[in-house]
């Protein structure tokens, strides 16, 4: 091996080390993040987006705790339709079947917290819950329970 | 902005398989697909706070395509129940899946309905919550869970099936 190559092959290792390094680790940052406060109505986000039952207020509350309890992410949606889904309440970074976040199902609500959009989703990391004013959309008297009734 | 997602998306299924099995529900903007990707719990690839086993069913998972498209998974084949039981089994692991990508309005997500090792042929039904939710419960099956699952029936019990205590609930 001539002395080129003597120079160049710790070189080489350090590069092959440091790629295959890279490619093992995690994420290497963190995305950046905006300040935001949001007030809406919190969501099953499956069942609101896909529209594939009525999914609104009073009348979905039922349906919504379903949801939450079997790990479907919850949203908040507001007036002017955007919906972040929660990832993170404070601390409490559990954010699949969380009994927590199921007991402010169908509530409105508005948050503080830290916006993250990635690929056309919004996600939030919910700093404070600044006001609760419990269930204000009203559905069930017209509509009943939505889906399967009591 | 979300045209520009829209393509990047476009362009990380494009070297999806034919989905021929993925059972179609009749949503507005959704997609049978079939891709590889790399399950991973979706606080960790957007904050960088990850513990090892993808917060063991804890956080919503999600699916990170060769080309760096984060998909989130929010259903999957059991009623009202989500894919993270299913995913977190793949945790930083390749895994091909099938099912229906959501590309709404105002937000996108995917359905698993099935999964496999890349290369095999064996897929599994995504039904992880109901074999968890029966074991857990101590039930032969998951059939009705949301009935019977207890922290369900103590929320309906303190606030009503409306959501608000007292509520008079209409006749149905």
């Amino acid at each position: 091996m001539g002395k080129r190559a003597d120079r160049l092959l710790p070189a080489a290792v350090l590069a092959a080390v440091l790629t295959l390094g890279l490619a093992w680790a995690g994420p290497q940052s963190a995305q950046a993040t905006t300040r935001v406060t949001v007030t809406g109505e919190v969501i099953d986000t499956w069942c609101r987006v896909t529209a594939i039952m009525f999914a609104e207020g009073s009348a979905h509350y039922q349906c919504a705790v379903w949801c939450a309890i079997g790990g479907i992410p919850v949203s908040i949606m507001d007036e002017d339709e955007n919906v972040y889904v929660i990832l993170r309440v404070g601390e409490d970074d559990v954010s699949a079947a969380n009994p927590t976040i199921a007991r402010i199902q169908a509530h409105q609500v508005t948050v503080e917290g830290d916006l993250i959009e990635r690929d056309g989703v919004n996600y939030l990391l919910v700093n404070r819950i600044a006001d609760d004013q419990g269930i204000v959309n009203v559905t069930h008297e017209d509509v009943g329970i939505q889906p399967f009734g009591k | 902005m979300r045209h520009l997602s829209l393509i990047i998306l476009a362009l990380a299924l494009a070297h999806a398989q034919p989905a021929l099995a993925a059972n179609e529900l009749g949503i507005d903007g959704e997609q049978p697909s079939q891709f590889e990707a790399r399950a991973v719990d979706v606080l960790c690839e957007l904050t960088g706070d990850c513990p090892q086993d993808c917060g063991a069913g804890t956080r919503q998972m999600g699916l990170l395509t060769d080309d760096g498209v984060l998909i989130l998974v929010a259903k999957s084949s059991t009623l009202f129940a989500g894919g993270v039981l299913d995913l977190v089994a793949w945790c930083n692991r390749r895994v091909e899946v099938d099912g229906l990508l959501i590309d709404a309005e105002v937000t996108r997500f995917y359905m698993v309905q099935r999964l496999r090792e890349p290369g095999t042929e064996k897929w599994t039904r995504a039904r992880a919550f109901s074999h968890s939710w029966a074991r857990a419960n101590k039930q032969k099956n998951a059939n009705r869970w949301f009935r019977k699952d207890p922290a369900i029936r103590a929320l309906i019990e303190e606030f009503g099936p409306v959501g608000i205590p007292g509520a008079k609930i209409p006749v149905e």
